[in-house]
């Protein structure tokens, strides 16, 4: 038995990474300036924010939860982000904060939902979805966030977005690596190590597994529902800020695109190194190989469908792997 | 210019005089316009153009003094059609219908045409010859913005152009783009990309990285809608080709003007239709019908060319400057018969 399933072990486990690697390798010989510093840097720029979500995703995955409302999150940071600081006039740290605390927050009353009033998941964050849809219009009247706006009250909005708070989205380290991807990569080495190194991080595991063993066990099963929910809230946030930055207007947008390609990061990633469960590094590399097959295939000039389209397969086929193979030697839930 | 200038502020002094003034010249049923009722249908609200398009129509209406009732469908079709034969049951005079699909509103519209009820189509296709089609053109939106990226840059240049088939108006556009590329075979399309992927800009700001770094020859985009050029604009700034780079659009708003204004933009030039002001013509197109006069079966609000050295010298910095400093901006000279009242500006 060991030794008849050695090739399908190594298949399973590091197929997707050479999955990975055959595609540079095609996009370098085929679309010219793919293997450059520039475009590896391109490529991490366009899914930082994506990946952000999908590791606040991840979180809630830990816990056999889910959040759909990560997009809504992440659009109201940006507004909120933009409003207090052309509207209100306020510094850029307040802008991060309140958009910081805000996510927080949306998280809290998300987990408080559903560990204290048993709202199945899926339905607590579809409700907040649509709910900060609707919230992040009022203040504008659904109009975008700039500098000039007319207010409903028939003022004109003079705030400015502050230099620093443009850099956060735009400043580059060694006029090469975006500030956005620094976000991204010690956000994806925080989660990694919360979830796989400290003991909070495997509780959640457990919980995720089978909430009633953990509860027996001893686990405060709501607090750690509630405090992934409250990552995932804070990591949208922090999504939607870096999104802000990067745009500079505080854009009317549902951002369900963004929920969409996060959660199909955090699914590609069950499949990375034959985890078969949500995992930050996973989710890191799901959202890289996302960011990759999209860059090279728009280098080839391939159309906004066929990217879909691909999109789609290549989550098809991560899931078959994950819940097809991974389930034989693995512990994937069904 | 000058005389389309003198003509506005003729227009616009014209209309700071007391309403009650026209009350009397304009032709019935105005002479009572408090009794007209009319109704807007609509099937887009969300976003900053629907929401001046509604302003203007909120402003011609009150200008005639005619009572106006507003149906928002939040882009449901069968609402929308559900909303027009509520218009029809409330009883009102006359129909706007704004966007909407062809299938779903034709019956409808039929209905309150049958209804003896006027009605005017922004948008949409009713596909009904007793109903004006009201229409910002968008083929001279897009040779507009490609007249002034010839005059800038002559007629060889190695082009980048954002698109996305099957959206209606961007389809009209891409039509003019394909004539002036046949036109002027020295224009070299090396790459078309786009997608409308929310946030639009954010997105196609990823697919312009890509394509700048995959075509690093590219000299003009043409993006011909103003997130596209927007996403366009972040791509070239963060590749740092903003000196290189010379971005042509379609469409304006505040936050437009803010990053065509920017130090050294990319972004030259752009070519817009007030919403406002279609707004305006909407209403005044139904008035005229109202009022039977004959307003022509297709009426279409010319687009201005806003160019980022006109921005600059006027120090326009929104949406209300430009309409107060550029004439041609804030009136179309279009379905104004002699008596009919313009908002005040």
């Amino acid at each position: 038995m060991q030794k008849s399933s050695t090739l399908l072990d190594l298949a399973i486990k590091y197929g997707f990474l050479a999955l990975m690697a055959g595609l540079i390798i095609f996009f370098g010989i085929t679309a010219e300036g793919f293997l450059s510093p520039f475009s590896a840097v391109f490529i991490l720029q366009s899914v930082a924010i994506t990946g952000i979500l999908a590791l606040g995703v991840t979180a809630t995955l830990v816990v056999d939860g889910f959040d759909l409302s990560i997009g809504a999150v992440a659009t109201s940071a940006l507004m909120l982000s933009a409003y207090v600081m052309v509207v209100w006039e306020m510094s850029a740290f307040w802008a991060v904060a309140l958009s910081l605390a805000m996510g927080a927050a949306v998280g809290a009353v998300n987990g408080m939902m559903i560990v204290k009033f048993k709202v199945p998941d899926l339905l607590a964050t579809l409700g907040m979805m649509f709910l900060l849809l609707g919230a992040q219009r009022i203040p504008t009247e659904g109009r975008s966030v700039s500098t000039g706006m007319a207010l409903p009250d028939g003022t004109i909005a003079n705030g400015t977005f502050s230099d620093t708070f443009l850099m956060l989205g735009r400043y580059r380290i060694a006029d090469l690596v975006p500030l956005s991807v620094v976000f991204l990569i010690a956000a994806a080495i925080l989660i990694w190590a919360f979830l796989e190194l400290t003991r909070h991080g495997r509780l959640m595991y457990a919980i995720g597994s089978n909430a009633q063993a953990a509860s027996l066990a001893g686990t405060n099963v709501n607090r750690y529902k509630i405090l992934a929910y409250m990552i995932s809230g804070t990591m949208a946030s922090l999504g939607g800020i870096l999104l802000s930055a990067r745009l500079g207007r505080g854009d009317v947008a549902s951002g369900n695109n963004l929920l969409l390609d996060a959660v199909a990061a955090a699914l590609i990633g069950f499949a990375v190194l034959g985890a078969g469960k949500p995992n930050a590094f996973g989710t890191a590399i799901g959202a890289l190989f996302v960011g990759i097959l999209l860059q090279g295939l728009t280098m080839l000039n391939a159309p906004y469908y066929t990217q879909d389209f691909i999109k789609g397969a290549v989550l098809v086929v991560a899931l078959v792997f994950t819940f097809a193979l991974s389930g034989r030697t693995g512990r994937a839930k069904a | 210019m000058i005389s389309r200038r003198v003509f506005t502020s003729l227009l616009g002094a014209a209309a700071m005089l007391p309403t009650v003034g026209f009350a009397a010249d304009m032709p019935a049923p105005f002479d009572n316009a408090g009794d007209v009722k009319i109704a807007l249908v609509r099937y887009l609200s969300t976003g900053d153009f629907f929401q001046a398009y509604l302003s203007g129509v909120e402003k011609q209406a009150e200008a005639i003094g005619v009572d106006l009732r507003v149906f928002d469908s939040r882009q449901d079709a069968a609402l929308q059609a559900d909303m027009v034969d509520q218009a029809i049951a409330l009883g009102v005079d006359g129909i706007i219908i704004q966007h909407g699909l062809t299938e779903s509103m034709q019956a409808a519209a039929q209905r309150a045409v049958d209804a003896g009820i006027k009605v005017v189509a922004f948008d949409v296709n009713v596909e009904n010859d007793a109903i004006p089609q009201v229409e910002q053109s968008d083929r001279d939106l897009a040779r507009l913005a490609l007249e002034a990226a010839v005059e800038d840059n002559g007629t060889e240049w190695v082009a980048g152009y954002v698109y996305v088939p099957g959206i209606a108006p961007l389809d009209r556009r891409d039509e003019t783009w394909v004539e002036v590329k046949a036109a002027n075979p020295g224009i070299n399309e090396v790459a078309m990309f786009g997608t409308l992927d929310n946030p639009i800009a954010n997105s196609v700001a990823n697919q312009a990285r890509a394509v700048l770094s995959a075509n690093p020859n590219i000299t003009v985009m043409f993006a011909p809608y103003d997130e596209f050029a927007k996403g366009v604009k972040i791509a070239v700034d963060e590749a740092g080709m903003t000196d290189q780079v010379s971005i042509y659009s379609a469409d304006v708003s505040t936050a437009d003007i803010a990053a065509m204004r920017e130090p050294g933009s990319a972004w030259k030039a752009t070519a817009a239709t007030n919403p406002a002001v279609v707004g305006e013509v909407s209403v005044r197109t139904l008035a005229m019908l109202l009022a039977g006069e004959d307003p022509g079966h297709n009426v279409i609000v010319p687009p201005t060319l806003i160019t980022q050295s006109m921005l600059n010298e006027l120090d326009i910095s929104n949406m209300e400057e430009l309409g107060a400093k550029l004439p041609a901006f804030a009136h179309a000279d279009v379905a104004v018969p002699e008596w009919m009242p313009l908002p005040a500006r």
